[in-house]
């Protein structure tokens, strides 16, 4: 059966052929290509692993810019309220300031108005004195531009002078 | 795509018109030789038969060494003359007639020929006349023998050639050609060297690109090997023996695609050859042992059983290293005969129409159908096995490395290393069992 007798001239050159191309192909052929599929399977698993990392860390960031717009919203909440009462406060502040100024104002006016009051008073004593007077003596110049007259004068001060 | 069946149907039955034809155009010639055409198809050759044509072939180098140890190399269209004969019928016929090849070499001339009555029949046989009367006697002594038990003309005398109605001596010489099936197993690796530095080269020009259609699929078929099988299998040593195992599946795989093509670039029946499947399964051998590990040789010469099996009689060992060669040679065996079966088949079916064609062209018209039908699921087939063979070799060597490779304590340590882990870990991930 000559389908069953291996022939020399077919093995030798299977043997040949066969080492030639597994040196070609180890050489240049297979480290290539091996080294590129290991590379992109790991590159493939460290983008998968990425994207995982990647994902995550946005969702802590979100949380976390989330708490920060909270506490944000609450401190902004609070510097209002601050800011408010302190206004209250400076208003409250002003105002019993003013007061006490205006106070103050009030009782130097008070003080100079009751010395001027006093002042005129003084002077219009001394006015209504002298006028007084004056009228006085005109009326007792008129009165007494008889003796008659100047006599009960007399004797009225008398009486009374007595009385006293 | 109704058109396209009604052609289909069209063509088919125009197959049924072929017989008849054949059967005008046959007559008178003698009954056709079923086993010489299937061994034809199945066997080497000199020279490569033109697509359909049975005459004309491609010239391929023959390369011999004569008896006295000379190379000698001609072209394989010397030992055929293409010559016009007269059939029965009347009828011109162009035929390749076989011829004595005469090579002149300094001041010695040698004669070669195709042997056809000889016991190397379709092989290139140096040949010597016999011309002096000792010869002559040798010669009628070896005729005698022969004669007694086979007689006729066309006697096979042992360590004598018929050629043209005279016998000469003859020398089978150490052959060397480029035969058919040789020059089919360099296309071969032509064709592997090509995709296989092709894709190299686009992985050396376009980094973390993945390769679309040809070269994508070539990938696919390094990935699925390398990713799921060899490495799977392999772990740590995946290195030293992927290049190895990824060419083995390459190779094999091209070969039988290339079988499969009819015409010229293809059509050799290369790993239905066993002198091929023989050759890769010596060199899987090689690389299944050459690499054994201490564990792998003491289970051989030293295996783990009752004394009384492996000593003073080595029961164990014998059968040891008789599974250490049957292993390569079922490697062997397996792709030679899925393969050549895969052909055998193809061909049967189609030599079936030659053979009803004797009951009538009707009888013919039918089994033309049936046999076409049949030939081409057969061929669909065997581009599926031409796959699964190359796949199943590749597959196979590369246990049998890790089983020879393996070191079991290594692994035991591995193991417990895992569990360990695991118990650290909590609700890790398994331990990876190989």
């Amino acid at each position: 059966m000559e389908l069953f007798t291996p022939d020399f001239g077919l093995v030798f050159w299977m043997f040949i052929a066969f080492i030639i191309l597994f040196l070609i192909l180890a050489k240049w052929g297979w480290p290539v290509i091996l080294k590129s599929i290991d590379e992109r399977a790991d590159k493939i698993d460290k983008g998968v692993e990425y994207a995982k990392e990647a994902k995550a860390q946005l969702d802590s960031a979100r949380a976390d810019a989330q708490k920060y717009i909270e506490e944000a919203q609450a401190k902004q909440a609070e510097m209002l309220r601050d800011a408010a009462k302190m206004k209250s406060q400076i208003i409250e502040a002003a105002k019993q300031e003013a007061a006490q100024e205006a106070k103050k104002v009030m009782d130097a006016a008070k003080v100079s108005i009751e010395q001027s009051r006093k002042e005129a008073e003084l002077q219009f004593r001394n006015e209504v004195s002298k006028f007084s007077l004056e009228i006085a003596e005109k009326m007792v110049r008129n009165q007494l531009q008889d003796d008659k007259a100047q006599e009960a004068l007399v004797d009225k001060m008398l009486d009374e002078i007595e009385k006293n | 795509m109704k058109t396209r069946h009604f052609s289909i149907l069209l063509l088919l039955l125009a197959t049924l018109l072929m017989p008849s034809v054949a059967k005008a155009s046959d007559d008178g010639k003698e009954g056709l030789d079923i086993k010489e055409v299937i061994f034809h198809h199945l066997g080497d050759g000199y020279g490569w038969e033109v697509p359909f044509s049975h005459v004309y072939r491609i010239p391929l180098p023959v390369i011999v060494r004569a008896e006295d140890g000379k190379w000698v190399c001609f072209s394989s269209s010397r030992l055929q003359k293409i010559e016009t004969v007269t059939g029965h019928d009347g009828k011109e016929k162009v035929e390749a007639v076989p011829q004595i090849v005469n090579v002149v070499k300094g001041d010695k001339e040698y004669n070669f020929v195709l042997a056809h009555i000889s016991k190397h029949a379709n092989k290139v046989v140096q040949i010597f006349p016999i011309s002096s009367e000792s010869d002559k006697k040798e010669f009628e002594d070896a005729l005698a023998t022969v004669a007694a038990s086979d007689a006729g003309k066309d006697a096979i005398v042992d360590g004598y050639v018929e050629f043209d109605g005279q016998y000469y001596k003859e020398y089978k010489p150490l052959d060397i050609s480029i035969t058919k099936n040789v020059f089919a197993l360099l296309i071969a690796s032509v064709v592997v060297t090509l995709l296989v530095l092709g894709l190299a080269r686009y992985y050396a020009r376009h980094t973390d690109k993945t390769p679309r259609k040809g070269m994508g699929f070539v990938e696919l078929l390094v990935d699925f090997l390398y990713s799921d099988t060899i490495k799977a299998a392999l772990g740590d040593k995946t290195k030293k023996f992927a290049p190895y195992l990824l060419t083995c599946f390459f190779f094999i795989f091209v070969m039988n695609i290339l079988g499969l093509v009819v015409i010229f670039p293809g059509g050799a029946n290369l790993t239905g050859n066993i002198a091929v499947t023989l050759v890769l399964a010596v060199i899987a051998f090689v690389m299944i042992n050459i690499h054994g590990s201490k564990h792998y040789w003491k289970d051989i010469f030293w295996p783990d059983v009752p004394l009384w099996l492996k000593f003073p009689l080595p029961i164990m060992q014998f059968i040891e290293i008789f599974s250490m060669f049957t292993k390569p040679a079922a490697l062997c065996v397996r792709l030679f005969a899925n393969m050549m079966g895969g052909h055998m088949i193809v061909i049967t079916l189609i030599l079936i129409i030659f053979i009803f064609a004797a009951f009538g062209a009707v009888a013919a018209g039918g089994t033309v159908v049936v046999s076409l039908l049949f030939s081409l699921f057969m061929l669909a087939l065997d581009i599926l096995v031409s796959f699964i063979q190359a796949y199943v070799f590749t597959l196979l060597t590369t246990i049998f490395i890790s089983m020879s490779t393996e070191n079991p304590h290594e692994k035991h340590e591995e193991k417990v290393e895992h569990l360990t882990l695991d118990e650290d870990g909590g609700a890790a991930a398994g331990p990876k069992t190989a």
